[in-house]
């Protein structure tokens, strides 16, 4: 059987993006089961709009010119590889409610749910990681 | 040196996880047994490539520096290799041929794995002919010889040995275990 990967996301920078999309592709292309619950500032990451320009963490700007320098995939580049390899991207409609966010204010091929589906998800994962 | 290979991936200038995704895009267009090049500038690519043949079965035969490129080979793996049954009838062990080496014994070994494999992991003196090419290179071969056929886990070389016994080698054994398991000295580059 595969190795599952089930992540969490709850941080909404950019460094936080890289960290939670370089694990899921690399574990999707890995042929690993991937999923990852997108919660509270994790939306961010999926947004239709915010995740295309996602802030540098205060004073590290300067990674920016780091970035580019290294070749790093843009992070929707990144967003649309995980979903071509199949990585589950499941929101949590419990922040989509306190923050007022339909599933139309997402990147398209979506999960909504609660904190039960990623349980269900990751309650035979091998790995559990949370970003 | 070139290896001749199926597929050359250029992944030149791409960062982590890009190396590793586009490897795995272009194994899924090749077919079991075929082997890729990977090129690229990415350190980390080196440890990466190994975990990920580890995770998905594929076979890492090695890798060559030029400069600031790794050259990564990976030859895709066969999940029918370890089903088929093997049906020619002279089969040796490892072990057994391993004696036959130490001794210096009169024998000819004929590896018929590809140029990839052979370039990083073969027994001293054995002679490359992969199986692609064994129909037309059997002129190489004298049909007297001892010929000692070997291969990853002695499957392609059960195929080798029926091609050769059909074609009038008299003298003809299949190394049923391979180099998959082999323990005894090796050459590579």
């Amino acid at each position: 059987m595969s190795t599952k990967v089930a992540i969490i996301a709850s941080n909404g920078g950019l460094f936080d993006a890289y960290k939670v999309f370089n694990i899921a592709t690399a574990s999707a292309a890995t042929d690993a089961e991937v999923g990852i619950f997108f919660t509270f500032e994790g939306l961010n990451l999926i947004h239709k709009q915010a995740h295309q320009q996602l802030p540098l963490a205060e004073g590290k700007e300067h990674f920016a010119e780091g970035f580019k320098n290294a070749n790093v995939p843009a992070i929707p580049e990144l967003v649309s590889m995980a979903q071509e390899l199949g990585v589950k991207i499941i929101a949590c409609q419990m922040t989509m409610d306190v923050m007022n966010l339909t599933k139309e204010d997402f990147i398209d091929g979506i999960e909504v749910g609660g904190a039960v589906t990623f349980l269900d998800f990751a309650k035979d994962a091998n790995i559990t990681l949370s970003f | 040196m070139t290896i001749k290979v199926d597929k050359v991936l250029d992944a030149k200038g791409l960062a982590c996880p890009m190396p590793i995704v586009k490897t795995k895009r272009a194994m899924d267009e090749l077919i079991s047994g075929q082997v890729v090049e990977v090129l690229s500038t990415d350190k980390g690519s080196l440890a990466d490539m190994q975990g990920w043949t580890k995770n998905t079965g594929h076979q890492y035969l090695g890798t060559i520096t030029e400069g600031d490129v790794l050259k990564h080979y990976i030859r895709k793996a066969n999940p029918n290799e370890l089903k088929e049954e093997m049906t020619y009838p002279h089969t040796v062990s490892n072990e057994e041929l391993l004696q036959m080496v130490e001794s210096n014994a009169e024998i000819t070994i004929v590896d018929v794995r590809e140029p990839a494999e052979y370039r990083f992991n073969r027994i001293p003196h054995a002679v490359s002919i992969p199986i692609g090419e064994l129909e037309n290179r059997m002129n190489e071969l004298n049909t007297e010889q001892h010929i000692h056929v070997i291969c990853h886990t002695g499957h392609r070389s059960d195929m080798a040995c029926q091609m050769l016994a059909d074609q009038g080698f008299k003298n003809v054994t299949n190394v049923k275990e391979g180099m998959s398991v082999w323990t005894g000295p090796t050459d590579k580059n």
